[in-house]
């Protein structure tokens, strides 16, 4: 696997050994959190080839592929982040790496015009500070102006 | 120490202004260290050994096979602590210690702490300590806490508190013409922070410091009461800054871990980490307690209040925490919201055997608000007075003081009132409302920092320059997500004429910030405001003054500016200023005291505990669906009067996320126990709202200056999350006629009261006719009558669950005849998504030691279409079905995308989906059940909370159903499963490849290769879905697929109920009144309901069969419709 463009080769990973605990602890990113461990909240986001997968239902050894964590994606999330702050979109924080990882996988593929489906989108995505108003809106600001940026960049 | 003299005035400047947080950077990259990102050598990882009993006395600990455990440091009992209580209230009401030592009072009370080299020897750990228990008579009710019988839970007897309160009294003149009362039910609610309570210990015997990243709202609280129970003196406990994940008011004081963890680290020498899971988190963390209220209002003929009266029972939970002031609060709200001539509040706090209520965001506001708000709609329309314009009446003015004492200075309630009014556009009860649709209001007062313990009316705050200028501030709060520190970065700021993110930040360091109580109690923004204010116009003063010397400027003519002080033609830097003129140091260090609040009175009641009250008011629009007894939240408004605004960003947030809060207590959030054990311990087993499960919310700040207020500003933490009970039940009263008085306000409680409306006679189950339900009706019969009790405490002792094992491997065949090999052998096990598989795992319900990886098998990860046929491979994601079948087969697609959430379906699989393991929440919860344990063990469900989950029809011994929504919808569309198994390969109808609830027909080195799909076999189909909230399995569901011929008649039909049975249930008895027959005459009530009478639903599942024939009308009309339409939807 590669994690954040960086090859790695696992060696004499336990089998049981979960994505996030491997990341955490032995690549020592911490920004990828746990909250649930089982699921149902999706604060332990990562993309692997570019695909929202939570990670702490992810066994280690299964991975094959680029492994993404919010630590590789803060490049590419920085109007996204800034719109997070300017929305209130975050409150504890403890979410928000998840949450922001989801929202660049779905910034990539575009987000979905209506409302609700966007709030289906990330529905995936527990919080439990912000009632999740203030990350609609950051999604649906951060698209506009990354679109008005590169129509800027291409006039 | 100063007493305030000038309550600063709002100039223009950063406070008022949408400043973003001065966080964000760290916040939202992921680099924000919180408790559990801590790193220390040689760290350890804890583990709580629990109690499993809700009430039993410890007889021995035996921890003698811990000895020589590879990995295992160290242990903590009872015995290696100072025989100390937490201080909590303190006096007689102190009654826990930080591990049992003699009598377990609930289930998950702590009784062994271990510290091991990883977290999973620390859980071998505890798998090898044995307890012997005697178990003890439990009282898990209030009820049976107050019976003739109960057990006694503490010695002091089963009520530590209660109080009878008289507050003032009728006037002569005033006359009741109207009297509305009731009894309102509040259910248990739960934080749920995101980050589970978390701390890492670190004691170093040399310095004998102990130094602490605790998740925490309160350094300096958590600090007294380790110091208490640890024996150490406060100046030799270090609690550090970390970022927090969330509290609610469940960190406003220590959370009974913490000590565990030092008391490991002082034991073993090393540092220790000790993370609560979520399940330990949904289990044993204190909740929000519920409530009974029995409420009394009058008024006169003109609308004008009367009297109150209440008597309340709080269920404590087994310990005391801050049951007392939480029930003595929420009387005082009873006391203080409207004015009222006489309130009286009988109130009792009764201990039982269940996980403890502690303090939590509203601290019994919401269940007071709850009662009270309710009954003021009764009232209003019993006059026929118009709901706001009675409020109005009574509403709370500036100047008023309150029966209970509290002072108010500043009170905008009438305008929230009638800003909310036409927010929502209320035309009154006469005005039209859409079919199911309803308006609801309610308003709630709150405190601003409540003065309830030594030292709560007092803040204080450092605030330095250095000599190159940099301004830093100490503050000994903790920001759990308030944005407490972008606001006192904005007091400085303000003060100084900076740049909030110029403002350094040093909080929640117990060695370098004055003390400080923390941000609880809604206290944050105001306490704060006036000390930091105070601290940094101190400072701006000495700048100020020293500045305007070095200019040669008058002081009056010089202001401070960007770093500068200047008089608008020349300035000087700060950090000279400090370098020349001070030393070469500017410290600051202020400790403010309320000169406007008393102490509490815990003898009448009454006293003035904040120093300033806000005020809110809440406009909800819902829809509530009669069939299925369904509320949504449409609309909604949230009107607050919380002075001036200092940041209307995270005021915003905070208002918008405390009402999704509330709308989740309203709606949908409740901890459920049987027998003192919880079924509630996850997400999903305890829905909180999702994204998709709430509207847009409007918030609207009716802003204007307290007269006390720093800068004019009142609280909003806690009130945002007050009025959306009472808003709600209002709404669905408005919408149905129906006063509902117990929340949640689940589909099955409004459904049963929507049937007593209509009087709508019982079902008859014709169970007599069926003589092989006789058994199980029999069974169900001796459940209550002993049977239960018998196997539950003896039968459970012979059962079986899954043995645990490691897991050694996961392998990766690379075609099919491979797989099947290596399932064959012992131990070994499919894994596809892994999204139930590792959870169950978790669970304890299987233990493979292989695993065998189907998704590296090509064959079987793909769609495959020849003609009208397709062949979805078991490792095809449901998210690539989702995408496949939007065009080809939109039913599919609409049961798909229903399923879980789209991070899920992004994982899971087809074959996954369809043989996950059954989701009832006592098998998945350690209850040794029939499906868990065995023959001898019961099926808790018989008597335990079913009303979600459980079938209605056809079950046996074990109650569960098949989970799987795939299951209902293929089954519907007759496709059949390919299974193979070496060289042998075999189909079958997917209605019939089920045996049991979630058991599947698969052999020994079989698994399920594919499903096969006829997409033309029928021309309407319908899929429909009743669930919890966004993301949990179904309720009920309902699939429909209808051919017909050329003159409309009906050829072939498939009628399925999902969630329903153990397995998919085909109503035949449908399907007959439909073939045959033109789509015109299909007379589809009689359709809907044809199954009803086989029914045999459990003792509170009843609903399920109501709403499951409601569902299924809808269903079959919607499927006969399409075919008439041309076939695809
Ligand atoms: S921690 Fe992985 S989904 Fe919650
Ligand atoms: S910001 Fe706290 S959980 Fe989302």
């Amino acid at each position: 696997m590669k994690i954040n463009g960086t090859h790695d080769d696992p060696v004499g990973i336990r089998a049981d050994t979960r994505l996030l605990d491997y990341l955490r602890d032995q690549q020592g990113l911490r920004g990828t959190k746990e909250a649930c461990g089982r699921g149902e909240c999706g604060a332990c986001t990562v993309l692997i080839d570019g695909r929202p997968v939570l990670s702490c239902i992810t066994l280690a050894v299964r991975v094959d592929g680029d492994v993404e964590t919010i630590e590789g994606v803060t490049a590419e999330s920085a109007e996204l982040r800034r719109q997070f702050a300017e929305h209130g979109a975050f409150q504890c924080g403890f979410c928000t790496p998840g949450q922001i990882v989801r929202g660049v996988a779905l910034l990539r593929q575009g987000l979905p015009a209506d409302d609700n489906a966007l709030r289906a989108a990330i529905s995936g995505n527990v919080c439990r500070c912000t009632g999740y108003s203030g990350i609609v809106s950051a999604l649906r600001a951060a698209e506009e102006n990354i679109a008005m940026a590169d129509s800027g960049e291409n006039s | 120490m100063t007493t305030i003299s000038e309550t600063p005035r709002r100039v223009s400047g950063v406070v008022g202004q949408a400043v973003p947080n001065v966080e964000r950077e760290a916040k939202t990259s992921g680099s924000s260290i919180y408790a559990g990102d801590v790193e220390l050598p040689g760290l350890l990882h804890a583990r709580i050994l629990r109690s499993t009993h809700p009430h039993a006395r410890i007889r021995n600990i035996d921890l003698s096979r811990l000895a020589g455990m590879p990995g295992v440091i160290g242990v903590v009992t009872a015995q290696d602590l100072p025989d100390r209580m937490y201080i909590h209230h303190g006096g007689p009401l102190s009654d826990r210690g930080v591990l049992a030592s003699d009598v377990v009072r609930f289930v998950g009370e702590e009784i062994v702490g271990v510290a091991a080299e990883t977290p999973a020897a620390a859980d071998q750990a505890l798998s090898c300590i044995v307890v012997d228990y005697e178990v003890l008579p439990s009282a898990v009710s209030v009820s049976e806490a107050l019976g003739p019988e109960a057990p006694l839970i503490h010695s002091g007897g089963n009520v530590p508190v209660r109080h009878a309160r008289r507050w003032g009294s009728v006037p002569a003149e005033q006359e009741a013409a109207v009297t509305v009362s009731g009894t309102y039910l509040f259910g248990r609610q739960t934080h749920a922070c995101m980050e589970t309570n978390t701390v890492t210990a670190s004691w170093s015997s040399a310095t004998g410091m102990l130094d602490v990243w605790i998740s925490t709202q309160s350094p300096y609280l958590v600090r007294k009461e380790l110091a208490h129970v640890l024996d150490l003196d406060v100046h030799h406990i270090r609690v550090h800054e970390v970022a927090v994940g969330g509290g609610f008011g469940s960190k406003s004081k220590i959370s009974e871990y913490e000590a565990i963890a030092c008391a490991l680290s002082m034991k073993t020498g090393r540092p220790v980490r000790l993370a609560l899971t979520r399940e330990e988190e949904f289990t044993t963390a204190k909740c929000r307690h519920s409530f009974e209220i029995n409420l009394e209002t009058s008024a006169t003929a003109e609308g004008m209040l009367v009297r109150r009266d209440a008597s309340m029972t709080v269920d404590n939970g087994a310990y005391n925490h801050s049951g007392p002031s939480v029930m003595a609060y929420a009387g005082q709200v009873l006391g203080s919201l409207y004015r009222i001539p006489a309130v009286n509040v009988d109130a009792e706090l009764v201990y039982t055997n269940k996980q403890p209520g502690g303090q939590f965001r509203g601290y019994g506001g919401p269940q007071a608000i709850f009662a009270l708000e309710s009954q003021m709609d009764e009232v209003a329309d019993q006059l026929g007075i118009d709901r706001v314009d009675l409020r109005i009446l009574n509403a709370n003015l500036a100047g008023d003081t309150t029966l209970t004492g509290w002072r108010i200075d500043s009170a905008r309630l009438v305008e929230c009132l009638e800003t909310a009014r036409s927010a929502i556009g209320w035309q009154g009860r006469g005005a039209k409302a859409p079919e199911g649709r309803g308006i609801g209001f309610a308003a709630s007062i709150h405190v601003s920092g409540a003065n309830i313990y030594e030292g709560a009316d007092k803040s204080s705050a450092t605030v330095e320059v250095d000599t190159d200028g940099r301004v830093l501030l100490r503050f000994g709060a903790a920001d759990a997500g308030t944005w407490q520190n972008t606001v006192v970065a904005q007091f400085v700021a303000h003060e100084l004429g900076i740049e909030p993110d110029d403002v350094q930040l040093i909080t929640m360091e117990t060695d370098a910030t004055p003390t400080e109580l923390g941000s609880w109690s809604s206290r944050g923004t105001y306490m704060s405001g006036h000390s930091v204010g105070q601290t940094a116009r101190d400072v701006a003063e000495e700048l100020r003054l020293h500045g305007a010397a070095m200019l040669e400027s008058p002081v009056d003519e010089v202001w401070l500016h960007a770093g500068v002080v200047t008089n608008g033609v020349t300035s000087v830097g700060f950090g000279v200023v400090v370098q020349e003129r001070l030393g070469g140091s500017l410290v600051r260090t202020r400790e403010i005291t309320l000169t406007n609040v008393d102490q509490v009175n815990r003898e009448t009641g009454i006293s003035n505990l904040s120093g300033a009250y806000s005020f809110a008011v809440h406009a909800v629009e819902v829809s509530v669906d009669e069939g299925t007894g369904k509320v949504k939240v449409e609309r909604y408004v949230a009107v607050h009067d919380s002075g001036q605004i200092v940041n209307p960003i995270a005021a915003r947030s905070q208002v918008i996320g405390g009402v999704a809060m509330g709308i989740g207590y309203a709606l949908s959030e409740e901890l459920l126990y049987e027998g003192g054990m919880s079924m509630t311990r996850s997400y999903i087993q305890y829905p909180l709202p999702r994204a998709a499960d709430l509207p847009e919310i409007e918030v609207i700040f009716v802003e204007g200056d307290d007269p006390n207020g720093p800068y004019g500003a009142k609280a909003i933490g806690e009130i945002v999350l007050i009025p959306p009970g009472a808003a709600i039940a209002n709404a669905v009263a408005d919408a149905t006629g129906v006063r509902m008085r117990e929340l949640p306000l689940t589909p099955d409680r409004v459904l049963a009261a929507l049937h007593q409306r209509d009087r709508k006679p019982k079902r008859n189950y014709r169970i007599g006719q069926r003589p092989s339900r006789w058994q199980i009706a029999v069974m169900r019969a001796w459940y209550p009558r002993g049977l239960h009790q018998f196997l539950h405490k003896f039968g459970t002792r012979w059962g079986r669950p899954a043995q645990r094992a490691e897991l050694l491997a996961v392998e990766t065949p690379v075609d099919e005849a491979a797989a099947s090999a290596a399932l064959a052998r012992p131990g070994a096990r499919v894994i596809a998504g892994g999204t139930d598989l590792l959870p169950a795992r978790r669970q304890g319900l299987v233990q493979p030691s292989v695993l065998v990886d189907i998704m590296t098998i090509p064959t079987v990860g793909r769609i495959e279409q020849s003609g009208s046929d397709v062949a979805v491979g078991a490792a095809v994601t449901l998210a690539d079905l989702a995408i496949w079948s939007q065009d080809q087969l939109s039913v599919l697609h609409e049961a798909i995308t229903a399923i879980a959430t789209e991070q899920i379906r992004l994982m899971a699989t087809v074959g996954g989906n369809l043989c996950q393991q059954n989701r009832c929440w006592f098998l998945r919860n350690d209850f040794m059940c029939y499906k868990r344990g065995g023959v001898s063990c019961p099926c808790y469900a018989v008597t335990g909370d079913h009303r979600y989950y459980h079938s209605v029809i056809d079950s046996h011994r074990c109650q569960s159903v098949t989970p799987s929504d795939l299951s209902t919808v293929l089954s519907a569309l007759d496709a059949t499963v390919e299974i193979s198994g070496g060289d042998r390969k075999r189909s079958m109808k997917v209605v019939d490849f089920y045996t049991g609830p979630g058991e599947v027909r698969l052999g020994r080195g079989e698994y399920l290769r594919s499903v096969v799909i006829e997409t033309d076999k029928f021309s309407g189909h319908d899929y429909r879905k009743l669930n919890r909230g966004h993301g949990d399995f179904a309720m009920i569901s309902a699939a429909v697929s209808v051919a017909t011929d050329m003159n409309g008649t009906v050829t072939d039909a498939r009628v399925i109920l999902g969630a329903m049975a153990p397995v998919p249930y085909r109503v035949h008895d449908a399907e007959r009144l439909m073939v045959g027959r033109t789509v015109n005459a299909i007379d589809v009530a009689a359709a809907a309901e044809a199954w009803c009478r086989r029914a045999h639903p459990l003792e509170r599942n009843e609903w399920k069969v109501q709403a499951g024939a409601e569902l299924l009308q809808r269903s079959i009309a919607a499927a006969l419709a399409r075919t008439q339409s041309g076939g695809k939807p």
